[in-house]
């Protein structure tokens, strides 16, 4: 027994241990020079002299990785398996909490996969082992984050509509441009844009906006199955958090000529993230019957104070804070006000049913918007009622202009006039492009040729695009925005509409013998409970 | 009731008191350990229990997994201890700690200097010699007060016998207002030491800088004292700063050993002396200063900081736009009851 006078080695730290499993992994090629493997690394003007100055955020293992997803993959589906047994679909506050999960599974499920498909990216072209590892993680978390996100929903989506073509819409649904454009931006920059574009300044400057009202909202809103996704994604949110910190930081001491690109990017990417995010405001104010927090609010914890101190310490390596935060903070009392409005105008081209507020809920943003919401919205929505009352309900059949970057229509208001559409246009090569704000406009100013030929669905649909095979746009009594919708994937009735007449709202009260919507009561007779 | 924790691989050991998690036990003695969220849901300060028993508190079960449970981990930002207790976490050895442990000091106050018209040297003689790092701290008992207030060590660790504390009065603080008006040679003292992490990582092998103001000399004063002693070979440079000539005390003192030490460069500075007066050194403050002496590039140093927050922050500043980063910074931090309530961003670590 020779192993009797072997000492034992020496245990590894963690430390040590995890040197072993990741950086060992990686070697200095000999057949081809590193630039040739690495193609993307220079490209962008940035200087990275040190790859081994990278300093690990977290340190897992591929090994504990895999163990550790597959033990929260088992709970999760224990979870979800419950929930499904106990019909949990029917147990959320009402048939509008429905709604705002529409959205999510529409406009942001498909983005997770696009960020795995970015990730998968980055963990081939940057030359680091340890910022390549976890990249290759988050690539397989985001792709989890949307298999069980879908699988979260499947549920819902057999009692609801607006749910089964997701995939399908994200390609072609109008309003669904905003999401896919604005990832797809981020993946065809280099990878250096595309890792401060995504892990810091979505991930993590912007991502407790989207997390905090889906999560909670999800908690106050008796959804079991999303609150037990939201926890099991949480734990890889703030790896990904952290690594969106280290790779700022990285990039900063490396060079100094890194400064005013890792700026710009923020720059860029702030604006857009923020520009997207604005959907979010919409579902917090208006689409969760038991109500977080105001966006306004939500803006001035996880923007204003926490990116505010984060800034400040930034500040140190000459960043200072995004261009056009300011006008952000001067938006936070309209942008949920005005995008609602939009979706109740346009609610037959929408995926969803939008609705208008109560008057319990308009009081709730009188107290929480004292400054903007009576003077500015609560006529409207009172004038919007009285039509409704009379019969003659509200609707914009008109296409909206939409904005050439963030492509949503142009409905901001001047930063100084809340009374006032902010329009911007520009000229390049002899012809005029249109903008929803300064920060967009820079945006398409600083790299026109990346957004000239941006696919923008109102566009798209005056053109004839946006027809299915076989439709002929000459037959007698051709409708083109009827068409465009079904092109769109939206069922005109069905997915789109008024609430209070959509099957969902019907069903609803059919199913649990409750008011689709708890602050206007029952709009189906009882006896059709019995039916 | 407190229980002792060990943390490896540091192999250091600290007093954790009962309710208290594991991660505040750790920052509050200096113990960097990773984290984020504080409560139980990220699992960034994720560790590994190697002996003792823990209460998981509040963690999440997807962020700390029943098999995890099992092996022994836990989150360090919810886990209380039901006994004494050892852990292993994701934490850097530092080669230059050494980990001196915590003892009681009884001495007697020999001298009482005027260093300045507001700070006094006050020397005492222990009755058993105190080993410690250079720029460490420790806590002075105040008389009858029953209170104690924290002083860094003005003379280098050779000097165990006599231990040297330079007190600036603070205006209303009663515990400066007893040292300054009550104490006299002769008087019996209690000191605890030694405290802190703010000690020189000579093991880096690079040029130092000190960055002192206000009453903050003690500690770069020890360390470059010990450092000279012991024929610390790379360049050191003080950079010093009073408002006015008569405050900069020290200033023969580190005069002389710039003459004596070739690779010891000493810079004063003053940012308020009299525009008539016969200063020739230089005139501002001391993150000026530095910048002004190496040419605003401080690459490849190591900087040691103490003095007034404000100078500390001018000083961080003007270092990292020199390209001197968090890793190579090193500052005393005390933190206020006040620290904790303004939103803090987790960009760096120490800063």
């Amino acid at each position: 027994m020779s192993n009797e006078n072997q000492t034992p080695a020496k245990k590894l730290t963690l430390k040590e241990n995890y040197a072993l499993m990741t950086r060992d992994l990686g070697w200095e090629t000999s057949y081809q020079p590193m630039d040739e493997v690495f193609r993307y690394l220079k490209f962008e003007g940035i200087k990275i002299h040190d790859w081994e100055k990278w300093e690990d955020p977290f340190r897992l293992t591929m090994d504990a990785y895999w163990k550790y997803q597959g033990e929260k993959e088992r709970k999760l589906y224990a979870i979800m398996d419950a929930f499904q047994q106990n019909n949990g679909q029917f147990n959320v506050t009402d048939v509008r909490y429905i709604q705002a999960l529409k959205v999510f599974i529409q406009g942001f499920s498909l983005i997770e996969y696009t960020s795995h498909r970015g990730f998968n990216i980055m963990s081939r072209e940057l030359a680091g082992v340890g910022p390549r590892i976890a990249a290759e993680m988050q690539a397989l978390d985001e792709l989890r984050h949307t298999q069980t996100q879908i699988h979260t929903l499947s549920q819902y989506n057999r009692y609801f509509a607006g749910m089964e073509e997701f995939p399908y819409m994200f390609d072609r649904t109008w309003y669904l441009s905003i999401p896919k454009s604005f990832f797809e931006d981020a993946v065809t920059g280099g990878p250096f844009e595309f890792i401060v574009a995504i892990s810091f300044a979505l991930e993590y400057l912007l991502t407790n906006l989207v997390f905090m009202p889906w999560m909670s909202g999800a908690a106050y809103n008796g959804d079991m199955a999303t609150v037990t996704f939201g926890f099991s994604a949480q734990s890889d949110e703030a790896r990904h958090m952290t690594l969106g910190l280290e790779i700022v930081k990285f990039l900063l001491e490396q060079d100094p000529a890194n400064v005013p690109l890792v700026q710009k990017w923020i720059d860029k990417w702030f604006w857009r993230g923020y520009r997207v995010l604005a959907l979010v405001s919409a579902m917090m104010d208006y689409m969760l019957p038991k109500r977080v927090m105001p966006w306004c609010e939500a803006f001035e914890i996880y923007f204003e104070q926490n990116g505010g101190a984060l800034f400040a310490d930034l500040a140190r390596y000459g960043i200072r804070m995004p261009k056009h935060y300011e006008v952000a903070i001067k938006e936070k009392g309209r942008i949920s006000h005005e995008l609602w409005s939009i979706f109740y105008q346009y609610r037959d081209a929408a995926g969803f049913h939008p609705w208008l507020p109560s008057e319990e809920e308009m009081d709730w943003f009188s107290e929480k918007y004292p400054d903007t919401f009576d003077k500015l919205y609560r006529p409207r929505y009172e004038y919007w009622r009285q039509l409704e009352k009379e019969g003659r309900p509200f609707i914009n059949s008109n296409l909206p202009q939409l904005c050439q970057i963030c492509q949503w229509p142009m409905l901001f208001s001047e930063p100084d006039d809340p009374t006032q559409t902010c329009y911007r246009e520009t000229e390049y090569k002899e012809e005029k492009f249109h903008f929803c704000s300064d920060g967009c406009k820079d945006i398409f100013c600083d790299e026109p040729e990346k957004y000239v030929n941006a696919w923008l669905p109102v566009h798209q649909i005056y053109q004839g695009n946006c027809l299915l095979e076989g439709v002929d746009p000459t037959a007698p009594g051709f409708n083109p925005l009827a068409e465009a919708l079904k092109y769109m994937g939206i069922k005109p009735g069905i997915d789109g509409g008024s609430l209070s007449a959509s099957a969902d709202a019907h069903n609803w009260e059919a199913w649990t013998g409750r008011p689709h919507n708890s602050h206007e009561g029952m709009v189906t007779e009882p006896a059709a409970k019995a039916a | 009731m407190s229980f002792q924790l060990t943390i490896e691989p540091l192999g250091r050991c600290i007093e954790v008191d009962e309710g208290q998690t594991i991660l505040d036990a750790c920052l509050r003695e200096g113990i960097w350990l990773p984290h984020a969220c504080c409560h139980g849901m990220c699992a960034t300060c994720k560790v590994q229990v190697t002996d003792g028993e823990v209460d998981h508190g509040e963690a999440s079960s997807f962020a700390l997994m029943e098999f995890e449970r099992e092996e022994g981990k836990t989150l360090a930002c919810c886990a209380r201890l039901e006994s004494d207790m050892v852990i292993e976490a994701d934490i850097d050895e530092d080669p230059d700690a050494q980990y001196i442990p915590l003892r009681d000091f009884t001495g007697m106050v020999t001298r009482v200097e005027t260093l300045t018209p507001t700070i006094k040297g006050i020397f005492v003689r222990l009755d058993t010699p105190i080993r410690f790092q250079a720029g460490q701290y420790v806590n002075l008992g105040i008389g009858d007060l029953g209170i104690s207030r924290a002083f860094s060590l003005a003379n280098p660790p050779s000097s165990a016998e006599e231990i040297e504390l330079n007190v600036r009065i603070v205006p209303g603080g009663e515990g400066t207002a007893w040292i300054h008006e009550k104490l006299s040679p002769g008087e019996r003292v209690q000191i605890i030491g030694p405290y802190g992490n703010f000690f020189v990582r000579q093991s880096a092998k690079l040029p130092l800088i000190f960055m002192a103001g206000g009453s903050g000399l003690s500690s770069p004063r020890s360390m470059i004292l010990d450092l000279l002693e012991n024929r610390f070979d790379r360049p050191i440079t003080l950079v010093y700063g009073q408002r006015m000539h008569s405050e900069l005390y020290y200033h023969d003192e580190f005069v002389a050993l710039a003459e004596r030490y070739e690779n010891f460069r000493y810079v004063p500075a003053l940012s308020h002396e009299a525009a008539d007066s016969d200063w020739s050194g230089y005139r501002g403050f001391v993150h000026e200063a530095a910048n002004q002496c190496f040419g605003g590039d401080f690459r490849g140093h190591q900087a040691y900081l103490c003095g007034p927050p404000l100078m500390i922050d001018s000083s961080i500043t003007v270092l990292m736009q020199g390209r001197l980063f968090e890793k190579d910074i090193y500052f005393e931090k005390f933190i206020s009851a006040a620290d904790g309530q303004q939103a803090r961003s987790p960009l760096f670590r120490k800063l």
